[in-house]
């Protein structure tokens, strides 16, 4: 029983931890989003105006902001529970973007508690130029 | 047969909070805003089951692990009685239904330290992967405990459910336990806040 929970255990974290760069993750977003509109090109500053905006469906995290601050090459601290984040810049933080499955996870469940919505590809690619200082 | 008390005071408000926690800490899992909720709850659960297994040595005659805890044999032939129709009754827990009790407390205390560890990012990013799947393999023994408490109950025909409410069962006044140990409630739930406002912290 326990070998077997432990079987089950090795096998999900191969299947989920995929070595993959921030470039490669971005690449990805890039070309869902041109696929809904042509000639997408991901844009650093309306991944900045994302991060920063106060959406506002939820009162105590309205922003993306709320818990990776203003800056995302600081450490963050989470809103509701006061628990450290790890800055979000892949420059500040090299285990960021580095897993596509944690990066989806997390954007799942930030934005539609944040946004109110599941962010678009669109919006993800920006997010990702922005925090990679890039384009 | 007579009417009985087997359950004391302890053993019925532990389990139905047990099962009141885990609910919660399972809706709750997904969401940031609710994640302290998360971690009290499960807090909670991990509280329950440390009481518990204090209860299993110096609790009441049916909660003790002694007492119910059944080696291969035993679960075999409660189960082979079970199939043919004439199960063998026990005042206590039954031996089948004995290990997925010890299943689930054994779940329940990984399942809390794997979120623990989690939450407070000791230990690397796997302890995620198993507080998932510790947590899903918890509700799925506890969906074949309650099957296994609906057979039992169809095949004993008597309400296991409202025992578990009640405290009583079928069985001779010489298996009855004594009192029902209304003390020991605050305890249990001082346990479980602690473990709650500790663990969430
Ligand atoms: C309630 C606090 C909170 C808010 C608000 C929040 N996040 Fe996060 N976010 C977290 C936590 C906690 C993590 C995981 C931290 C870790 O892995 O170290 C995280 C991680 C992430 C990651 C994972 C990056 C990676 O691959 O490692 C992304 C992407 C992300 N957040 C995007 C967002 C976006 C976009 C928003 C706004 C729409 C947002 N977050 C708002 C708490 C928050
Ligand atoms: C014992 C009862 C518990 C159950 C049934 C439970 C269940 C779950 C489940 C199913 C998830 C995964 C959610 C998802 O990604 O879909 C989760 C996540 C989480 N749990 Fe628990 N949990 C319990 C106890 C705890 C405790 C005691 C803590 C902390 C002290 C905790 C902290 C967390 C954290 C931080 C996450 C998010 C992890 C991440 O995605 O990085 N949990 N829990
Ligand atoms: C996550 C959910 C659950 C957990 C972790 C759990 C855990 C337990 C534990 C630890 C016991 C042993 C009680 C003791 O001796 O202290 C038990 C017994 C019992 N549980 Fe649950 N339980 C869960 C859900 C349920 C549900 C939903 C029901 C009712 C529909 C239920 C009905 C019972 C009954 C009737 C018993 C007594 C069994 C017998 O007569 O031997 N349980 N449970």
């Amino acid at each position: 029983m326990r070998q077997h929970a432990f079987a089950i255990l090795v096998g999900l974290c191969a299947t989920t931890v995929q070595a993959a760069t921030p470039a490669e993750l971005l690449a990805g977003y890039q070309s869902a989003a041109a696929q809904q509109s042509a000639g997408f090109q991901p844009s650093a500053q309306r991944g900045a105006a994302f991060f920063a905006n106060r959406f506002g469906q939820s009162a105590k995290m309205p922003a993306c902001t709320s818990c990776h601050t203003d800056d995302p090459a600081l450490a963050g601290r989470h809103v509701v529970t006061d628990k450290a984040i790890k800055p979000l810049a892949p420059a500040a933080n090299a285990a960021r973007f580095t897993d596509a499955a944690k990066a989806e996870k997390w954007f799942r469940r930030n934005c539609t508690e944040v946004v109110g919505r599941e962010c678009s590809a669109a919006e993800k690619a920006d997010f990702i130029a922005f925090l990679t200082g890039g384009r | 047969m007579d009417r009985i008390l087997v359950w004391d005071w302890p053993v019925r408000i532990g389990h139905w909070l047990l099962v009141g926690a885990f609910a919660l800490a399972w809706l709750t899992s997904e969401s940031e805003a609710w994640r302290l909720v998360h971690a009290g709850a499960g807090g909670t659960v991990v509280g329950v089951i440390a009481f518990r297994l204090l209860w299993g040595v110096v609790g009441t005659r049916h909660a003790r692990f002694a007492s119910f805890v059944r080696g291969p044999g035993g679960v075999r032939d409660y189960l082979l009685g079970l199939v043919s129709g004439r199960p063998l009754h026990t005042a206590g827990h039954n031996p089948a239904g004995g290990w997925a009790i010890v299943a689930l407390l054994a779940l329940g205390l990984l399942t809390g330290a794997s979120g623990w560890l989690t939450y407070n990012e000791v230990g690397g990013e796997w302890f995620e992967e198993v507080h998932e799947a510790m947590a899903s393999l918890m509700l799925g023994v506890a969906v074949l405990h309650v099957a296994g408490v609906v057979v039992s109950s169809l095949a004993h025909r008597e309400n296991l459910v409202l025992a578990m409410l009640t405290g009583m069962k079928h069985g001779t006044p010489a298996e009855a336990i004594r009192g029902a140990r209304p003390w020991a409630v605050p305890m249990l739930l001082a346990c479980a806040a602690a473990c709650a406002w500790w663990l969430a912290r």
